[in-house]
């Protein structure tokens, strides 16, 4: 009976088992099969997910390019993570040699951290930092960079990495200059006139006076070298007066004596008036166009303007042919003087195959006092005379210095003026 | 006797200057400012006041105003280190017609002619404005809108074989005497005779003449007509206008500022009703550096 009772146990045991085992395989089987196809639907998930980030990496990336700045993620070592591609277009590098370099090796061309760091900064207290500016030599002039570091968060809320954005301030700063600079010569300007004419008072007694005791030096007591002496004086007064009058020219805002004239009548008396030793023997050529008509100007102005480019031509050719005598070479002077009609302008020309105008000085020729002429010879104020004659007419003057040749232009505007109402 | 001068400048340099000068030819007084100037005015009447036109206290103009009204028949002459141009709408209301800038170096034989004329009221003549040294290089008369431009050319032609120089003479040639023909000669009711740019015969009593010269210093051209026509008044009153930029586009008055501006001396000359001259002239150099003068004399 036992082994009956036995077997039948047995059986049952193996029935419930194999029971169980269907029905644990089934069961797995279902959970695998919705294990499985909840992988599938989050696979799916995944992929348009790593799209979307594909995506706007690449947009961030494009963005991180295309900006014209220079952009760089720094980690505490200041070693470039990353970095965008006009980055590595300034220091030329590329890209994957960058990765990993130190900034300031790098960009900065040095071997520490720059000093005040602004990624340094950041780092020791998270916080942005902006517009910090720094200065690099360049080429031909220092070059300005405004530098500005963010801060990468991590998980920890600590900062992992910085991001420095450097932007090249270079020309805004010139400018910035420059709006100072005029703005300090309109000051000075307004100054000037006033001290010019006080200084005409003075200067006329001085050189009077002087005067008088060289015309009646027994009155005065003068003997020889009094004479000399007062000599001298009058001299001084009259070089110091020059200057005055030069700075009269600059600072005074002169109005009304505009008229309709010929500028080919003014170019010609211009160069009439011209009075410089060594004028008449070099070369000039004249060239006017004609048809120019007449211009809403001030002709005793514009005269100045081209006596005084006139002048410059003819120094900077005596300038040239003395070098060039000195070293025993042959030199022969031109001068092209012309006119033209150009886009609603009358262009004047004044060309020189003299010393030029090196590259250096070219930014400051037009700076009052500005002068390459030993003391006594030129008062630094011609050009920046021009300048102001030519703004007040609404013209432009610059200059082109080649090789051999230095042309300067003058453009002004012809005025919409009735040309008969000036006939009348 | 000498004539009486009295200098008026708070500017010790200038007054002692023009006294050193003056004093060799004149009987000259000097005051520092308007007040002394005044007080020195009430004791003696003086022949001529030359006066700065910037002082501390009562300005030039109104010392000369006042001065004018003590003592009618005195001479008056502003002298300034600022732009003569700006004084001249306040010269024409203080009724001075002279004024004279402070070059550096002064210009004492500008002075000299100026002085003279208006103490001795000899005022006309090119000569009368040059250096002892002139040379007289001719003299030209127009009767006729007709020959005026072969007379013109004629004249500046001189100057210009002789000189090599005229500047802008022949220009301004032309505008002054287009005036002298056909502004200057007027009915007895006073308005125009002629009208401009029409064919022209002047009566034999109306005349145009013309001179030109030149000293060792600047050269010369006087425009002259027997008409007298212009005033001192109406001269500052259309320099004013022309240089205020208020005639620009029109021409009255344009041949004076025209000559002005572009002629290193202006002098016009005016007996009423009898001759009006005026006289053009160029340094051959910038020697004396600073303003124009205005110089308009009145009988």
């Amino acid at each position: 009976m036992f082994p009956i009772l036995l077997t039948v146990l047995l059986f049952i045991v193996l029935v419930v088992c194999v029971g169980f085992a269907v029905l644990f395989f089934v069961a797995r089987k279902d959970a695998l099969f919705f294990k499985r196809s909840l992988s599938m639907k989050n696979q799916r998930h995944d992929t348009v997910i790593t799209d979307k980030i594909t995506l706007s990496k690449k947009q961030l990336e494009t963005a991180f390019d295309a900006i014209t700045d220079f952009i760089c993620a720094l980690d505490e070592k200041l070693v470039i993570t990353r970095v965008n591609k006009n980055y590595s277009q300034f220091v030329q590098i590329p890209i994957p040699k960058l990765l990993g370099q130190h900034c300031y090796e790098v960009f900065w061309k040095r071997s520490t951290p720059c000093d005040h760091c602004p990624a340094l900064m950041t780092f020791a207290n998270s916080k942005p930092v902006y517009k910090r500016t720094f200065k690099m030599p360049g080429k031909d002039r220092p070059m300005f960079f405004t530098v500005a570091s963010y801060p990468v968060f991590g998980n920890d809320g600590k900062t992992t990495n910085v991001i420095e954005h450097i932007r090249d301030s270079t020309e805004e700063k010139a400018i910035l200059e420059q709006l100072i600079r005029s703005e300090k010569l309109a000051s000075i300007g307004t100054m000037t006139a006033g001290i010019a004419h006080e200084m005409i008072n003075p200067l006329s007694g001085i050189s009077g006076t002087a005067a008088n005791m060289l015309q009646m030096p027994d009155k005065y007591g003068l003997n020889e070298k009094g004479v000399s002496r007062v000599t001298t004086i009058l001299e001084s007064a009259s070089r110091a007066s020059a200057i005055v009058k030069d700075l009269l020219h600059l600072s005074r805002k002169e109005e009304g004596t505009s008229m309709l004239i010929d500028i080919n009548s003014i170019l010609l008396k211009a160069i009439d008036s011209v009075q410089l030793k060594g004028f008449p023997l070099i070369e000039h050529k004249i060239n006017t166009d004609s048809t120019i008509g007449r211009v809403l100007c001030d002709p005793i102005k514009i005269e100045q303007i081209i006596i005084n480019l006139l002048t410059n031509a003819i120094q900077s050719i005596l300038e040239k042919k003395a070098a060039c005598s000195r070293e025993g070479k042959q030199f022969s002077g031109l001068v092209l003087i012309s006119t033209q009609s150009e886009d609603g302008h009358v262009r004047i020309d004044i060309m020189d195959n003299g010393t030029g105008v090196p590259d250096a000085i070219k930014d400051k020729i037009f700076d009052p006092f500005f002068t390459t002429r030993p003391p006594g010879e030129g008062t630094g104020l011609g050009l920046s005379i021009c300048q102001k004659i030519v703004d007040e007419h609404n013209g432009r003057i610059f200059f082109e210095s080649a090789e051999n040749f230095t042309t300067f232009s003058v453009l002004l505007p012809f005025h919409a003026v009735q040309e008969d109402a000036g006939n009348a | 006797m000498h004539n009486s001068i009295l200098i008026v400048d708070d500017e010790a340099g200038i007054r002692n200057m023009l006294l050193d000068y003056l004093e060799t030819k004149y009987d000259v007084s000097t005051a520092a400012d308007a007040e002394t100037a005044l007080a020195l005015c009430d004791r003696k009447n003086f022949d001529l006041v030359i006066s700065d036109v910037n002082m501390p206290g009562m300005k030039g103009p109104d010392l000369l105003s006042k001065i004018k009204k003590m003592h009618p028949k005195t001479c008056t002459v502003l002298i300034t280190a600022y732009n003569v141009d700006d004084y001249i709408r306040l010269a024409r209301k203080s009724n001075v017609s002279n004024i004279i800038p402070k070059t550096s170096p002064f210009n004492f034989s500008e002075l000299d002619s100026l002085l003279f004329g208006l103490l001795t009221k000899n005022i006309f003549g090119l000569k009368r404005y040059m250096l002892p040294q002139y040379t007289h290089l001719g003299e030209f008369c127009i009767r006729s809108s007709h020959d005026a431009k072969e007379v013109r050319e004629a004249c500046v032609d001189l100057l210009l074989n002789k000189l090599g120089v005229a500047g802008d003479m022949r220009l301004l040639v032309d505008e002054i005497v287009t005036n002298a023909i056909y502004h200057a000669p007027s009915f007895p009711d006073g308005t125009e005779k002629y009208e401009e740019f029409t064919d022209v015969n002047l009566e034999p009593h109306e005349y145009v003449y013309l001179e030109c010269g030149f000293d060792p210093e600047k050269y010369g051209l006087t425009v002259v007509d027997n008409m007298g026509r212009l005033t001192k008044d109406t001269v500052l009153y259309k320099i004013e206008r022309q240089m205020s930029g208020e005639g620009v586009l029109d021409d009255s008055g344009r041949g004076l500022h025209m000559s002005r501006l572009f002629s290193d001396r202006m002098i016009i000359n005016i007996e009423p009703k009898i001759k009006t001259e005026v006289i053009l002239i160029n340094y051959f150099s910038h020697k004396y550096r600073g303003y124009k003068p205005l110089y308009i004399n009145e009988l």
